[in-house]
């Protein structure tokens, strides 16, 4: 027959084990909630895709403006607006307003009311001679019905993939001609020399391994853009690149993730991996 | 009789101070058309980009460092082909750039500052590759 001090025992052995469980519970949800932090977030619709809100400025202005990545990428390459534009890759790290623009820079520097392209002279931006209906062009945000080109009507005859547009197959099919010089802005350059492609081994036995294509990242991309500041040493094995510091917005993810095609498309990067992980 | 010859006086008299009156209105007038003329000249040959010192002087400066620019910054896709004393010279011509660049307008500044700090950063990373290549 059990005594009462070995029944205090049992009981006492049980809420311990009971609180060992919790505690290892705890701490199971809090390993999931920090590993489903650094999981790739879903993609958005691709129409919302590589969307810049510039709203420094909406609450005196005229709005925020809204900036579609798609539309621009089809007409030119990430190059010619990021350096020789001069746009920076980081949010409201440009420092561009309505007088820069005037004064013939950021997207002044192609729209200034002069500029001829593709049969048509682009709008001044943020001209003093503009109406209401123009500044909604590009001062879009909340407005219905003010933008002139749509993503579904846009993009209809562009060959798509596994999310959206394939901007790649895109270009080598013709549909788009990415221009990479604007007279007067960008510098002329001798088409570049080294544009061998690479493979890049994993860390891990079981990640595949990236094919990375330097010939199609420095034609739309140029060195500069990349070198020194997103990817800082040409040694290889000096940096640990991962999925972490992508997911964080570094190295690939200063692209992927946000313009570029989402990270959640592992084969786009890992060839022989599964397509796409919602 | 000597009424008559006051009164002829006094026609003569008239008749002088009249066409002198026309003189200086004709004179005043010229003169007033000449300023016009000349001051609308004046406004003019800026308005339709007639040079003036001052500007020529300004572009003069405008067109040397942007020369400058184009020349240096358009050797960024040769990059790796360059020698390291090549790359180290690139490198210096960025940088008695920066300052030429520094005392342009505040857009014009903000803008090519950025992209030469890209260029000459391209540069650098290129001959640090280098040289830890030659280690």
């Amino acid at each position: 027959m059990p005594t009462s001090s070995m029944q205090k025992g049992k009981r006492r052995s049980e809420c311990g084990l009971l609180l060992f469980m919790a505690a290892c519970g705890i701490l199971l949800l809090a390993y999931l909630a920090s590993a489903q932090i650094y999981l790739p977030k879903p993609a958005p619709e691709p129409s919302e895709y590589g969307k810049v809100i510039l709203d420094r400025y909406s609450a005196t202005g005229p709005g925020a403006v809204v900036f579609d990545h798609w539309l621009h990428r089809s007409k030119f390459t990430c190059r010619v607006c990021h350096v020789d534009v001069g746009f920076a890759m980081e949010a409201k790290a440009t420092g561009i307003n309505a007088s820069t623009n005037r004064e013939g820079f950021h997207c002044g520097a192609c729209h200034d009311g002069k500029r001829v392209f593709e049969g048509k002279t682009l709008f001044p931006a943020c001209s003093d001679a503009a109406h209401d209906k123009q500044c909604d062009r590009c001062h879009s945000l909340g407005k219905k019905g003010v933008r002139k080109y749509e993503y579904k009507e846009f993009t209809a005859k562009f060959p798509k993939g596994i999310y959206g547009v394939n901007w790649e197959v895109a270009e080598k099919s013709g549909v788009i001609k990415p221009v990479d010089f604007i007279d007067g802005l960008s510098v002329k350059k001798a088409p570049m020399k080294n544009r061998e492609d690479f493979a890049v081994q994993a860390n891990y036995s079981w990640v595949h391994p990236i094919e990375f294509s330097h010939e199609k990242h420095s034609i739309w991309n140029g060195c500069e853009l990349c070198h020194p500041e997103i990817f800082p040493t040409a040694r290889k094995g000096t940096v640990s690149y991962s999925m972490f510091s992508n997911i964080e917005g570094r190295y690939c993810g200063a692209c992927h993730g946000k313009v570029a095609f989402p990270l959640n498309n592992c084969q786009g990067c890992h060839a022989k991996a599964p397509a796409w992980v919602p | 009789m000597v009424k008559a010859k006051f009164f002829k006086t006094k026609f003569f008299q008239a008749k002088f101070f009249t066409a002198q009156l026309v003189t200086t209105t004709f004179s005043a007038t010229m003169v007033a058309v000449l300023l016009f003329l000349g001051l609308a000249g004046l406004c003019a040959v800026p308005a339709i980009g007639g040079p003036s010192a001052s500007a020529a002087q300004a572009d003069a400066t405008q067109e040397s460092w942007r020369t400058e620019f184009d020349n240096v910054c358009a050797k960024t896709e040769d990059a790796m082909t360059f020698s390291q004393e090549e790359l180290m010279d690139l490198i210096r011509r960025c940088d008695s750039l920066q300052p030429r660049i520094e005392k342009l307008d505040e857009s014009r500044k903000k803008v090519y500052l950025e992209r030469l700090r890209k260029c000459r950063g391209l540069y650098a990373y290129v001959l640090d590759a280098k040289r830890k290549e030659k280690k």
